[in-house]
């Protein structure tokens, strides 16, 4: 077993177990992120040989401010594989994740694939078929989130589950960087932004993916999923904890999470 | 405590861009005094022949509540003398240490005095438009008490409003990006004034009421900041957008 294998095998125990694990960097160098993509690819394979449906991507430090915090000036991306979906309102069983938090996105839906060379605005404009409002529930399986940006690409880039809410609706005639962005925790306001607060303007963050996915050959495909990127603040949630994150022009979305027992 | 003494002070110290130490320091500025000062300063101002425009409110949101270190919502009175021209320019060196924070700002068409309903203070509103509020606390290092934010006017110091807009506009969640040199500085929504800029309309047609003052017809209310507000630097041009309303700015000479 490689390294890498290895490494991808303890944080998939500490996935399962919801047990956290000490942060990965010590095993790799802490500025090689092609070694931490390489125990992420192990995890997907991994995922893929036991079954698990692949069916999108999501971007991660996609925010200005949680790029300066980890001392990068790109995003990072992970795999969404169909058993991560939580449906619209559900509540999240206690024990189940590590220490969740959640961010108000968009999701992508896309209609054709994105498998040219260096995808551009114009193609991704042609193959995104719907959006919808959405809330990415974010964890690691290293203790105490101390990451760095090995520790999160190596760990899937911190992914946990998805929940896609509202209408799906074409893209034609929204303003995707200014519609405003509010997510309450027992009905208070706890975050809020827009649009722009992801990269300047989610699609770019979805061409940044496209552009990515084809150099690594997995390139996006008609019917894959693509989670934008946090548009406001990233925000603990706790047992009993229940959120609803609206998006201007696109509907709405909630979660709960269960007391502990 | 002299009410008429500690308003010159405070008008003092915004007229001359000069920073003075908070007035609690010296005695408790309980609330009640602490309006009753703000009321004698800007009666000063309009004593020099600037007219009454509306009210601002402020600590509308908890990222001002968590930034200033206040957990209740205040008021202040605007005036001409404040407002900046929409594509204007303003001069540092008339204020202490200005920040800037995106706001809406709603007109009215209609008095609105005492506790309204939401229904009631919406229909007041004759157009909603983007709005950036410069604040400049007149005491050393932006720090005070309740007290003395209060008598300082709520840090009031000017205003530039962008284009009406008529009020078939939802403002509940209007995305927004401040932007300095072309740099977006603060992103956010209208959601985090209160939740609905509308309930800092009623609020504020709440605290004018019992206050004894109404808001006239031709008001203009600054529903309070949506994010951190951010200093001012000489040169900068700033510059608001808002979902469906459109866009402000105003620049700092160098």
């Amino acid at each position: 077993m490689s390294v890498a294998a290895k490494i991808s095998e303890r944080l998939r125990q500490a996935e399962q177990a919801a047990v956290p694990i000490p942060p990965v960097r010590g095993d790799v160098a802490a500025d090689d992120i092609a070694a931490a993509y390489a125990i992420q690819d192990c995890g997907t394979e991994a995922g893929l040989r036991a079954g698990r449906r692949l069916v999108g991507r999501k971007i991660g430090l996609t925010a200005k401010s949680v790029q300066r915090q980890l001392g990068v000036d790109q995003p990072d991306y992970g795999m969404l594989f169909a058993d991560m979906e939580l449906a619209d309102g559900d509540e999240v069983p206690s024990g189940l994740l590590i220490a969740p938090r959640v961010e108000a996105e968009m999701a992508f839906l896309l209609g054709r694939d994105l498998d040219c060379p260096s995808p551009t605005m114009a193609d991704v404009l042609r193959s995104v078929e719907a959006v919808m409002p959405a809330i990415e529930v974010v964890d690691s399986r290293i203790a105490g989130w101390d990451i760095r940006l090995v520790d999160t690409v190596a760990d899937n880039a911190s992914s946990g589950r998805f929940v896609l809410g509202g209408t799906a609706r074409s893209i034609a005639g929204v303003d995707l960087r200014l519609a405003g962005m509010v997510m309450e925790r027992q009905g208070e306001p706890v975050a809020t932004g827009a649009g722009a607060a992801c990269l300047g303007h989610p699609l770019i963050a979805v061409q940044w993916l496209a552009r990515k996915m084809v150099e690594v050959g997995r390139p996006l495909v008609a019917g894959d999923l693509v989670m934008s990127g946090a548009l406001g603040p990233v925000v603990p949630a706790g047992g009993g904890d229940w959120f609803e994150a609206r998006i201007n022009g696109l509907g709405s979305v909630r979660i709960a999470f269960a007391r502990s027992a | 405590m002299d009410i008429e003494q500690l308003a010159e002070r405070v008008d003092d110290a915004a007229r001359n861009a000069s920073a003075i130490a908070q007035l609690s320091a010296e005695a408790e500025l309980p609330l009640p005094d602490a309006y009753r000062v703000q009321a004698a300063s800007v009666a000063r101002r309009l004593g020099r022949g600037e007219r009454r425009t509306g009210i601002k409110m402020g600590f509308t949101s908890r990222a001002k509540m968590v930034q200033m270190g206040i957990g209740t919502m205040i008021w202040g009175r605007l005036t001409s003398g404040m407002a900046v021209e929409e594509g204007g320019e303003i001069v540092l060196s008339r204020y202490v240490h200005p920040r800037v924070e995106p706001e809406v700002a709603f007109l009215l068409r209609r008095p609105l005095a005492g506790p309204v309903t939401l229904p009631e203070a919406a229909a007041a509103v004759e157009a909603v438009a983007p709005a950036m509020e410069i604040i400049d606390s007149r005491y050393r290092d932006f720090k005070f008490s309740l007290g003395d934010v209060v008598a300082d006017n709520s840090s009031s110091s000017g205003y530039c409003v962008g284009p009406w807009s008529a009020p078939d506009v939802d403002t509940a969640n209007l995305g927004l990006v401040m932007v300095f040199d072309g740099r977006a500085v603060q992103i956010g929504s209208t959601a985090a004034i209160l939740g609905h800029p509308l309930r800092s309309l009623a609020a504020a047609a709440a605290f004018a009421g019992a206050a004894g003052e109404d808001l006239p017809a031709g008001a203009i209310v600054l529903a309070g900041g949506a994010t951190t507000a951010e200093p001012l630097r000489a040169g900068v041009h700033v510059r608001l957008e808002m979902e469906r309303l459109g866009a402000v700015a105003f620049r700092v000479a160098g």
